[in-house]
């Protein structure tokens, strides 16, 4: 087993007992999702601590509640994508940095249709940037290889309307001014290929945004911000 | 009087089977009750995926005041518990097509989904800042009080976790049990035990990898 999916698993083992920050919690349910091994460890260390929670002293429902319940349920759209629990989570002190990159860099992985014990093997990215939105909810996940390709993957529910396009974008430096890395139609995972940049660093910008169908006309970002983050490199 | 005689009859017929279901749902330690209990779960969570609300309402039969009485350990007020269960709800019928009953069991899915959602109630603080200094405080004392270094037993109910706590060491104990019970993050458990926060990140990675070989 590699060192990174060790050290996931322990993040896994965090997530159940709620030490992760709700940032770091988003990303681990995307990964878990993805990864039955994940899910089972997960899945068995929650029913081993459930003792815990049935300690608590039982109190009964308001009259109603059930009803007041079902009165808030969405329509059931069967739907693959994780939901995302829309709650600001950007609370708790700034994200462990180092968790935050290796779950993304697991989501990242993921991404490319391989599991956490088959990363390694994988080139490396060589940043990673969790993209988030105005209240710190992480949206989607860029994973910039350097050699003019990067994977996006979405961790959010982000609706697309039918005449927008989805664009994600970097800034190298100043001077280049933002490039497109490239248009998506829809939240799938995607790689984007794009020409000739200098290789991602440090505190690079990202983001993704909502332009017109096609792209932005214009070749800079034009619309609504859905997340942006800096990239963190991989050592 | 002679349709009245007839409801008696139909009453007493019925009293067996009530008096049945009801010892059923009062001894959750048998096997029988805890394996129909698991299936009733499971086929609530199913329902709620299938886009059928009754599976709401099964659950909230089945566990409603356990989930309610979870959430107002963790948040101390009744209408930040009611808060935290509805919302939990709606997670449990939105994520419900993604539950695996080969991962683990339906009602330990539900109780992550309540216990995630009071965690984060209590690390947003745009949330906690529309509670006036008083609540706040009922709040945090109530936190402080969760977790007992004498008598944290009653936490762990009678099963075998009981006995595994009792063979880690105190600190880290403690420090998982203010973890999951109480909610608190790595760098508060830090501040109250008055240690370093990487040795209370290892006291409860050590304390559970132990924990769970005791457990397995």
């Amino acid at each position: 087993m590699t060192r990174l999916s060790d050290e996931i698993m322990a993040l896994s083992d965090d997530y159940v007992l709620g030490l992760l920050s709700p940032a770091e919690a988003t990303l681990m349910e995307a990964v878990i999702a993805r990864e039955p091994e994940l899910s089972r460890r997960v899945g068995r260390l929650r029913d081993q601590l459930l003792p815990l929670d049935l300690s608590a002293d039982p109190m009964p429902l308001p009259e109603g509640f059930a009803a007041k319940v079902r009165g808030q349920l969405p329509a059931q759209q069967g739907t693959a994508v994780p939901s995302v629990d829309a709650t600001p989570s950007n609370a708790s002190g700034a994200p462990g940095r180092r968790a935050l990159g290796l779950i993304a860099a697991a989501v990242a992985g993921l991404a490319l249709g391989v599991g956490l014990t088959g990363m390694r093997p994988l080139p490396a990215p060589t940043v990673v940037a969790v993209l988030v939105d105005a209240d710190g909810v992480p949206q989607a996940v860029i994973d910039d290889y350097g050699n003019d390709t990067a994977t996006v993957r979405f961790v959010a529910d982000v609706a697309v309307p039918a005449d927008r396009t989805l664009q994600v974008w970097t800034l190298p430096s100043q001077d280049l001014g933002p490039i497109s890395l490239g248009t998506l139609d829809r939240t799938a995972p995607a790689q984007l290929r794009f020409a000739d940049l200098p290789d991602p660093g440090a505190q690079q910008l990202y983001e993704v945004t909502l332009e017109p169908l096609g792209g932005s006309p214009t070749g800079r970002p034009t619309g609504p911000i859905i997340g942006k983050g800096f990239a963190a490199p991989q050592a | 009087m002679h349709q009245h005689t007839r409801q008696m009859t139909d009453v007493t017929a019925f009293a067996p089977v009530l008096r049945h279901i009801q010892t059923r749902e009062d001894d959750p330690l048998t096997d029988d009750s805890a394996k129909d209990r698991a299936a009733r779960l499971n086929a609530a969570v199913t329902a709620c995926a299938a886009g059928d609300q009754s599976g709401v309402d099964a659950i909230l039969g089945l566990e409603g005041p356990q989930l309610l009485g979870l959430a107002h350990r963790i948040l101390s007020r009744r209408d930040l518990a009611e808060e935290a269960l509805q919302d939990a709800m709606v997670q449990v019928w939105r994520k419900a097509a993604q539950f695996d009953a080969g991962s683990g069991s339906a009602r330990g899915w539900i109780y992550a989904i309540l216990r995630n959602r009071c965690l984060n109630i209590l690390r947003d603080r745009k949330r906690l800042s529309i509670l006036d200094p008083g609540d706040l405080a009922t709040l945090q004392e109530g936190r402080q009080r969760i977790v007992p270094e004498e008598g944290w037993e009653l936490l762990a109910g009678p099963g075998r976790i009981r006995a595994c706590l009792r063979g880690l060491d105190q600190p880290s104990r403690h420090a998982i049990l203010l973890a999951h019970v109480a909610g608190f993050t790595h760098a508060e458990i830090a501040a109250r035990q008055d240690m370093p926060l990487g040795t209370i990140k290892s006291l409860i990675r050590r304390g559970l990898h132990a924990l769970k070989e005791c457990l397995t």
